[in-house]
């Protein structure tokens, strides 16, 4: 309310005459009462996040200046570790399209950083005097104080200079020139008569950004801090009409492309060059920025994220000792380079070479899943990261006691726990949060496709993907369960659907032969009589049903996201289909026909040239900073047992002497 | 000291012989003593046990893995008796086995947890007990899992790692360790990205591993190529139905300096090369191997420009049944191979005097499954296990654990005693390994006292109380 009055104060004594110069640029300044666009909704659509580059413009430079509790100091000080949103206002001015513009814009800012923890842990807005005369620490202090009801959340400086002779080097600096203005009666009025420039500084004092009153709005600001952040992250710069995205590092080492033909060579990767290949990777930056075409994560989640936890939980997530005989991590079926999934098998095998009757699903992206497991039976990662745990065919784990103990006694964990959750040891909550906030920041987009669609570059993806995209969006259908929204895709509408590919494993529907490969292109027809006899029956499977016992949620599956669907083969709950035609040739075919199969999956009469459109659209889904999240998980140690690990054989108890 | 207990055992051999001819000329000498690290101490006489490493089941007696002893000498009244068990805690997926150089360890690996039991089988050969475990074998090895062959060289052990601690695939290494059980150094398999300086001969560089064989006259050490720890560990049949995992087996054999440890060559040998035997005449500079998923004999020769190839030169039963050969056994004169098929359970002879025209002889049915098959030097007695892998044996009734003795004729295979491992609730039994008092110099405290091992004490003048 007094933000309110002060702008009616402002209105009520404004003079207009003498900016009219300096704004003969912008045909809406020659209407007096038009208010600048920093006021209203901005008229064009933002351009998405990362997008586009903001290069220095030059040196952001130092000064001597007030705090307003009068202590003196500098700009450099004021500037360190965050952006800034440098305005220059003196307090009695009267010019709605000047000095209160940037202190409106700047409101919004503060109020904006309330909700949004990210800008409020990475802006600073300040606001500097250029009317030392008047505008003493005090006044200043009480200007600010008309501002306070933006919200206590992010910082808000207003600062102003010791005198006239401190100033002029700042003025000069940043390009203000200002003069009093004379009364009619030729005294010197109150108003200064100047041109409108906030700046936007970075951490390291350049000057990205530059805002006059035509284009100076919150929103714009926002978008443009947000660019600088995540351009900041190493691997993860968005440069106009960069090349393709392109992944050099997901892929299995050992590479079996073309295996079904007499023609396969090898190119295979040595596994000491793995390690080599490993770069840490500011992951809650990531988090906090999520590339072009992902929403950004709920700001509790964000709120609970640190890098203490982050560290912690990458840590665990690639120890093999959390699992009862000690081989077992996370990532031994959540392989990084495969798509934090297993190319290499259809379904995972767990402990003791136990059969899990599922594919691994893919952790790319997993932060925006409402819904965990194929089934959907867990709702928060920190729930969920206790399943495979605790899960007799996965890490064998026989009860959260003994993790909890385990991890107690391996050296170093006890004190990371402490650190990253504020003297709080090892408990079940705090595993849950560690492995949940690493899981969290694997958030992988900015594909070509997003590039094409939501930075509307042109040339990112190829016509026949294009192609692909109006299919998966209309005749397709697929769009309706891999959802596309305007501003952002998750490519999952995170419910269940029946497709059928449970159907026909529950009733055994399986062909008499099986086309096995024995060697590069040598294949056999194998009985099944054979395999049956060398295998153990397949384990019961009828999905969501399994949770709800509700009939009509038999074989029901979660839909899985499409990013990075090319990374993260082989397909469907069961890894049953391996290639994306496949999948797209099941679809094609209506899936498998059962008494409740999903009305949504139908023939969909695709031609061949469809469907290669199709598969091409899929393929331009993977994320530009995927091989920077794989890198960093190359960089991540693997937990593996030591002589100083708790186990019965290190402790010398071997004889069998009695 | 090996020449020492050669020349110790120069009296068996005689009367070894001896016996044969009085037993009508048997000319073949297939044994597993003779698949044994060349730098060991060899049994010629009659072994006193046969030790199998037996992998546990769950809810099956004690459930886990466990060092079975089994008396194998005729004359003891406990003969083709379980004289003892060493229970060593965990299902480990126990595998193959190896004697230290000095033969008075058997180290024996698990492919599963990575652990490595050294037994002292030398102290009391009845009753081996439990010396070490070396529990960090992936961390000090730098990341290698599934330890397979361990195999005597002078004053370490080289073994074999069939995996990694990254992708769980098939990409892994060698790794050196020493007889007082420390990692000396980790030789990572030649790939196509780090050659290691080796030759990629033909198509493939997998970086796989599974057996290692040495020929030392060449300065050759060999290595074949099975599959990663997700393969070996699942359910088989699932993984004949899982597309992806069947293109993850080894299609190599790669070719070392022995002196260096150095890949020279890596050769294709598609369809996962497994046991590998060498030639022991001096003439023959050959190294065998079978390929268990596309069922063929093949060799690895020197041609005669001194470099190494292989080459397919027999096919194993059917292939398109996928019979699946496993363990091999080659004769100590180079002239016969036993080749096992787990399949049809079948155990098959190969007349091998020509090795690049090998003939199936002789083959026997030994169970609804057979994996190993030990023989003694002189070849008259060959042993089965039944056991391949604890996800890959056949399920229900088809799930026959035994360990089985034979006499070998040279005709046929008669059985002298067998062993239901199940009914014994002991486990799956897997690889056998000899032992015998007079390794040691030591004799049975039991009543039967080998009258020829006696004699040869004596002979050699080193009876001991």
């Amino acid at each position: 309310m007094k933000l309110l009055s002060l702008f009616l104060k402002v209105i009520a004594g404004v003079t207009f005459t003498s900016q009219l110069a300096a704004f003969q640029a912008l045909p809406q300044q020659q209407e007096s009462f038009e208010l600048a666009p920093g006021y209203g909704k901005l008229a064009y659509p933002l351009p998405a996040k990362g997008s586009y580059q903001l290069p220095p413009l030059g040196k952001a430079l130092d000064g001597k200046i007030l705090d307003e509790q009068g202590n003196s100091g500098t700009l450099y000080d004021i500037f360190a570790g965050k952006y800034v949103l440098l305005s220059f206002i003196y307090s009695n001015c009267s010019d709605i399209n000047g000095c209160p513009l940037a202190s409106n814009v700047s409101y919004k800012l503060k109020s904006a950083m309330q909700k949004d923890s990210l800008l409020a842990d990475n802006l600073r807005l300040v606001s500097l005097s250029f009317d030392p005369d008047r505008d003493k620490p005090e006044v200043m202090r009480l200007y600010g104080e008309n501002f306070k009801y933006a919200g206590n959340k992010g910082e808000w400086k207003f600062l102003t200079t010791d005198s006239m002779q401190q100033l002029s080097p700042i003025l000069q600096a940043y390009n203000q020139d200002i003069q009093r203005e004379k009364s009619v009666n030729g005294d010197q009025s109150e108003n200064i008569s100047h041109i409108l420039r906030v700046f936007l500084i970075d951490p390291d004092y350049n000057i990205r950004n530059i805002y006059s009153v035509g284009f100076l709005h919150a929103d714009l600001v926002k978008n443009d801090v947000k660019t600088l952040l995540l351009n900041s992250i190493p691997g993860t710069t968005k440069i106009v009409n960069q090349s393709n995205v392109v992944s050099l590092l997901t892929r299995p080492g050992d590479n079996k492309e073309g295996y079904d033909t007499l023609n396969y060579t090898t190119h295979s990767n040595a596994l000491t060059e793995r390690e080599g290949k490993g770069k840490p990777a500011d992951l809650l930056s990531i988090a906090r920025n999520p590339p072009l075409g992902l929403p950004a994560l709920p700001a509790q989640l964000l709120a609970g994220l640190s890098a203490e936890k982050i560290a912690l939980g990458r840590k665990l997530f690639f120890d093999r000792r959390l699992s009862l005989n000690d081989t077992f991590s996370c990532a031994m079926c959540h392989v990084p380079e495969q798509g934090f999934t297993s190319n290499e098998v259809s379904m995972a095998v767990g402990i003791e070479g136990r059969s899990v009757r599922r594919n691994s699903p893919t952790i790319f992206n997993v932060a925006y899943a409402t819904r965990l497991f194929h089934d959907g039976r867990e709702y928060s990662l920190e729930q969920q990261a206790w399943g495979p745990l605790l899960a007799k065919n996965e890490m064998g784990n026989p009860s959260i006691g003994y993790v909890i103990e385990k991890i107690n006694n391996i050296d170093g964990y006890r004190e990371l726990f402490e650190q990253a959750f504020n003297g709080k040891g090892v408990n079940m909550m705090t595993v849950g949060e560690a492995i949940a906030s690493y899981q969290r920041t694997l958030i992988s987009a900015d594909s070509n496709f997003d590039r094409w669609f939501y930075a509307k570059q042109q040339n990112a993806l190829s016509i026949s993907a294009q192609d692909g995209f109006a299919l998966f969006t209309g005749k397709a259908k697929c769009a309706t369960c891999h959802t596309v929204g305007n501003d952002v895709a998750l490519f999952t509408d995170n419910k269940m659907h029946n497709t059928g590919i449970g159907y026909n494993n529950s009733m055994g529907i399986k062909p008499d032969k099986e086309r096995v490969v024995l060697a590069p292109g040598v294949f056999i027809e194998v009985d099944r009589e054979i395999i049956d006899a060398v295998g153990a029956k397949s384990p019961a499977d009828l999905g969501l049903y399994e949770i709800t016992e509700n009939p009509h949620d038999r074989w029901k599956y979660k839909t899985p996201t499409l990013r990075n669907i090319s990374l993260t083969a082989p397909y469907m709950h069961n890894g049953s289909i391996g290639s994306l035609k496949e999948v797209v040739d099941f679809y094609n075919k209506g899936g498998i026909h059962n008494e409740v199969l999903d009305p949504l999956i139908q023939p969909l009469n695709l031609t061949d040239k469809e469907v290669k459109n199709l598969v091409e659209f899929l393929q331009s889904l993977t994320g530009s900073n995927v091989d920077t999240l794989v890198a960093d998980a190359f960089s991540a140690p693997v937990g593996d047992l030591t002589h100083s690990d708790p186990n019965w054989a290190n402790s010398g108890g071997f004889s069998n002497e009695d | 000291m090996n020449t020492k207990i050669i020349k110790r055992f120069k009296p068996a051999v005689v009367i070894a012989l001896t016996a044969i001819t009085m037993l009508g000329g048997i000319n073949q000498a297939q044994a597993d003593e003779t698949c044994q690290s060349p730098y060991m101490a060899k049994i010629t006489g009659q072994e006193d046990f046969v030790y199998v490493w037996t992998l546990g089941v769950e809810g099956m007696g004690d459930g886990q893995d466990k060092l079975v002893t089994v008396d194998t000498n005729p004359k003891s009244s406990q003969y083709g008796k379980v004289i003892n068990t060493l229970s060593v805690g965990g299902r480990n997926e126990a595998h193959h086995s190896g004697f230290t150089d000095d033969r008075k360890f058997l180290w024996a690996g698990g492919l599963d947890t990575n652990k490595i039991f050294v037994f002292d089988v030398h102290t009391d050969p009845a009753k081996p007990t439990l010396s070490n475990v070396i529990t960090d074998f992936v961390s000090a090895s730098g990341g290698v899992v599934g330890p397979h062959t361990t195999y005597a060289l002078p004053g370490r052990m080289m073994i074999t790692g069939l995996s990694n601690n990254k992708d769980h695939g098939g990409r892994t290494a060698l790794v050196e360790y020493s007889n007082e059980g420390k990692h000396i150094v980790t030789h990572w398999m030649p790939t196509d990205e780090k050659l290691g300086g080796a030759d990629k001969a033909g198509k493939f560089a997998d970086g796989y591993n599974y057996d290692v064989r040495v020929l030392p006259r060449r300065n050759l050490m060999l290595t074949s190529s099975f599959t990663g720890w997700s393969n070996y560990m699942m359910d088989f049949g699932k993984m004949l139905n899982d597309k992806e995992a069947m293109k993850r087996f080894g299609n190599t054999v790669v070719a070392w300096n022995l002196h260096t440890k150095k890949p020279m060559k890596v050769l294709d040998v598609p369809g996962a090369p497994l046991e590998i035997r060498c030639a022991w005449k001096s003439e023959n500079n050959w190294c065998v191997t079978t390929t268990a998923l596309t069922s063929k004999i093949w060799l690895i020769y020197e041609d005669d420009k001194g470099e190494w190839q292989s080459k397919a030169v027999a096919d194993i039963g059917d292939p398109s049944k996928i019979p699946l050969p496993v363990d091999i056994s080659i004769a100590s004169d180079d002239s016969g191979l036993w080749v096992n098929t787990f399949m049809d359970g079948k155990t098959r002879y190969f007349d091998m005097s020509d090795p690049f025209n090998p003939k199936q002889t002789y083959e026997k049915v030994i169970g609804k499954q057979v994996n190993m098959a030990s023989s003694s030097w002189d070849g008259t007695r060959v042993y089965y296990t039944s056991s391949l892998l604890a996800n890959w044996d056949k399920k229900g009734s088809d799930d026959e654990q035994y360990l089985k003795a034979f006499s070998w004729n040279g005709d046929k295979l008669v059985e002298n005693f067998s062993i239901d491992f199940y009914k014994a609730k002991l486990g799956r039994a897997h690889q056998m390994r000899f032992g015998a008092y007079s390794l040691y110099n030591k004799f049975s405290k039991l009543e039967s006292i080998d009258d020829s091992s006696k004699q040869i004490a004596q002979l050699t003048g080193e009876l001991v109380n």
